[in-house]
């Protein structure tokens, strides 16, 4: 119970930077950015069991954007020119020019790397069919339905391939998921469609604007785990869910990955013990809000430290003289809050 | 049927005008370049799409944007009263603005626009629109610690302050000013207040006025809208297809701006789709009181396919009959 976790994107490190620079420019091959993408993998994975997370991510060292990144190896997909996202940040938007399709794995190759590395689960990680679709431009599809379910069909193949590889645990992130509520029931079914017969544990991330139009369909996404971001609104999301019944398993987002502060493990450790008047400790998987590519390589892993010490220096509260009482209590307390 | 468009444009153009804005905000935020040496790059970009602009055959043009961070920045950056804060999503979009925080009356100093809009106005022989955030738009988009939440008082000072800044760019020579009023498709909105405060907005401006409004679907906002005290109603019809129908049911004398080209996709539409269209519209508000613009600001689309949107839509116009 209590597991330690992260969501999925770690800072890649200057050295990669620079590389990765280069690379663009046409100035390094593509063998020796690979080398340089193995290296700073190896180096979060040992960094990962050092501070002794449970469930591993490979770090995402070879990604830039999240949707771009598929939409460079689906087929259908085409990259288009500069376009600004906010203040002077530009990037290529995808655009859907045909039909898309799975040529071929896309991230088995680096989720078999990195899990040959560690004995810890490595989380495969995928970018949902919703979000995959509301940030790329549409001039295949008829509609902004047909475009999600093509794509939800292509996730679906990468997920199984994941799977057959040996991934226990896939993750699929729908950071647009409530862009535009009247299309959640769209990106819900999409989702259905990507997680349907996988004997994995199934994850998703999303963000959450206004989480009242999100939170009474939170209990209808068709996964086993959904992970929030908590920290960066002082925890007020676990009122929604006092004295509801949720029976999935919550990533609880403990530290503000948008804040150069790092938080003391005295607050996490405040913070868990108040979700746990809400969830039940095995519901827990401790995590950041989300992930950790906006910060340095030291804040991040000061962050992912605070995490696991928090989170151990709860499971020992919980296992301690009174241990057994306090589960009982923290057990029953939820239990009947969910009116089981 | 005049051309026009609604107000941002891409601030890059790899095959163009340049990406050398990137380096010169970046350097000025590094204090390696001065304002004035920002504002000659800003300056060159909004020659650049003027031009672009004229040439592609648009009859009202704007000025681009380029030096708007988003649509409410500029204000809340000079009127007295606002911190700006983090960053939040733009409506239903995947870009975001830096949301204004109200922490004492707000309050209009000197004119915020005037020098960029003279500016623009000196580029061109052609009529140069000024482009403001509407005040209902301001305030939702808006966290306001100061009145206590009470919706109405913020957004009659939002409309007084806009009101000054409409002023001061009529007397600079804007022959029309448009309030852009995207959160009116959202929701539930206050029509009431909103047509209020546009009506504040308006009063005493001396040029042809209009309130655009675009993303999310107008509902039944767009009737209340048809009565404020402007000339001009932009309506996109790429979001709120139903709006078409429902403009059947509603007499007016209102001049409509119909927003036809999808300015967020950057799938090119037929002449052919547009005449029909045009065609539909026409049943419903003769050609002379009709403007054509694509439905929202340029700026969602990489700078090739914004050219070829403004192409296509002065090509649809010239040639319908």
């Amino acid at each position: 119970m209590l597991l330690t976790t992260s969501v999925g994107s770690l800072p890649k490190p200057d050295y990669l930077i620079a590389a990765r620079s280069q690379a663009r420019k046409g100035q390094l091959n593509p063998k020796a950015l690979r080398e340089l993408e193995e290296r700073s993998t190896r180096e979060w994975i040992k960094i990962q069991e050092d501070l002794g997370i449970d469930i591993m991510v490979d770090g995402e060292q070879y990604r830039g954007d999240m949707v771009a990144y598929f939409a460079e190896h689906f087929g259908g997909f085409k990259e288009s020119g500069l376009v600004r996202s906010y203040g002077n940040r530009y990037y290529r938007k995808p655009i859907i020019v045909g039909k898309v399709t799975h040529p071929r794995p896309v991230t088995v190759g680096w989720w078999t790397f990195a899990q040959g590395l560690t004995k810890q689960p490595v989380k495969g990680m995928l970018t949902g069919p919703y979000t995959i679709m509301d940030w790329s431009f549409n001039e295949h599809y008829p509609s902004r339905r047909a475009a999600t379910l093509a794509i939800a069909k292509v996730v679906r193949e990468e997920a199984r391939d994941l799977e057959r590889a040996g991934a226990q645990y896939i993750q699929v992130d729908e950071p647009a998921i409530s862009t535009r509520p009247e299309e959640m029931d769209l990106a819900i079914e999409a989702l259905g469609i990507v997680t349907k017969g996988l004997r994995a544990k199934t994850l998703t991330h999303i963000c959450y604007g206004d989480f009242t139009a999100i939170g009474p369909k939170l209990h209808k996404l068709p996964v086993d785990q959904i992970d929030l971001e908590f920290a960066n609104r002082n925890f007020e999301l676990l009122d929604f869910f006092r004295g509801k019944r949720f029976s999935k398993e919550i990533g609880l987002g403990v530290v503000d990955v948008h804040s150069h502060r790092i938080e003391s493990t005295e607050e996490v450790v405040a913070n868990l013990k108040e979700a746990l008047t809400v969830f039940r400790p095995e519901q827990i998987y401790v995590d950041p809000d989300c992930g950790l590519k906006t910060r340095s390589p030291q804040e991040a892993i000061q962050k992912l430290r605070v995490v696991v010490e928090a989170t151990r220096a709860v499971r020992e509260w919980l296992a301690g003289s009174n241990g057994k009482v306090r589960r009982q209590n923290a057990s029953l307390a939820t239990a009947a809050r969910e009116g089981s | 049927m005049i051309t026009t468009v609604v107000g941002s444009y891409p601030k890059v153009a790899e095959e163009s005008y340049s990406t050398k804005l990137i380096g010169a905000i970046a350097k000025w935020q590094r204090k390696e370049l001065s304002d004035a040496q920002l504002e000659a790059t800003h300056q060159a970009i909004t020659r650049a799409v003027i031009q672009e602009q004229e040439a592609a055959g648009v009859e009202v043009l704007t000025d681009g944007q380029i030096r708007w961070e988003d649509l409410v920045t500029p204000i809340a950056k000079r009127v007295e009263g606002f911190d700006i804060e983090g960053l939040s999503r733009w409506f239903d979009n995947n870009t975001y603005y830096r949301r204004p925080i109200l922490q004492a009356k707000p309050v209009w100093k000197r004119p915020i626009l005037v020098e960029e809009y003279r500016f623009a106005k000196r580029c061109t022989r052609r009529p140069v629109k000024a482009v403001l955030p509407g005040p209902y738009t301001f305030v939702e988009v808006s966290e306001d610690r100061y009145f206590k939440k009470a919706q109405r008082p913020f957004v009659l000072a939002m409309a007084e302050i806009l009101n000054q800044e409409a002023r001061a760019l009529v007397a600079a020579g804007a022959p029309l000013v448009q309030f852009d009023e995207p959160a009116l498709g959202f929701g539930k909105p206050n029509m009431k207040l909103a047509v209020e405060a546009l009506n504040v907005a308006t009063r005493g401006v001396d040029a042809n006025t209009a309130v655009y409004t675009y993303f999310g679907s107008l509902d039944g906002a767009l009737e209340p809208l048809l009565r404020a005290n402007v000339d001009i109603v932009g309506v996109d019809v790429v979001s709120s297809p139903k709006a078409l129908g429902a403009l059947r049911k509603v007499k007016t004398t209102k001049q409509l701006g119909l927003g036809c080209l999808d300015a967020r996709n950057t799938k090119l539409e037929s002449v052919a789709e547009l005449h029909a269209l045009f065609r539909a519209v026409k049943k419903v508000v003769p050609t002379d009181r009709l403007y054509i613009n694509p439905s929202c600001g340029l700026e969602f689309l990489p700078h090739a396919q914004a050219r070829a949107k403004i192409k296509r839509l002065t090509e649809a116009v010239r040639t319908f009959k």
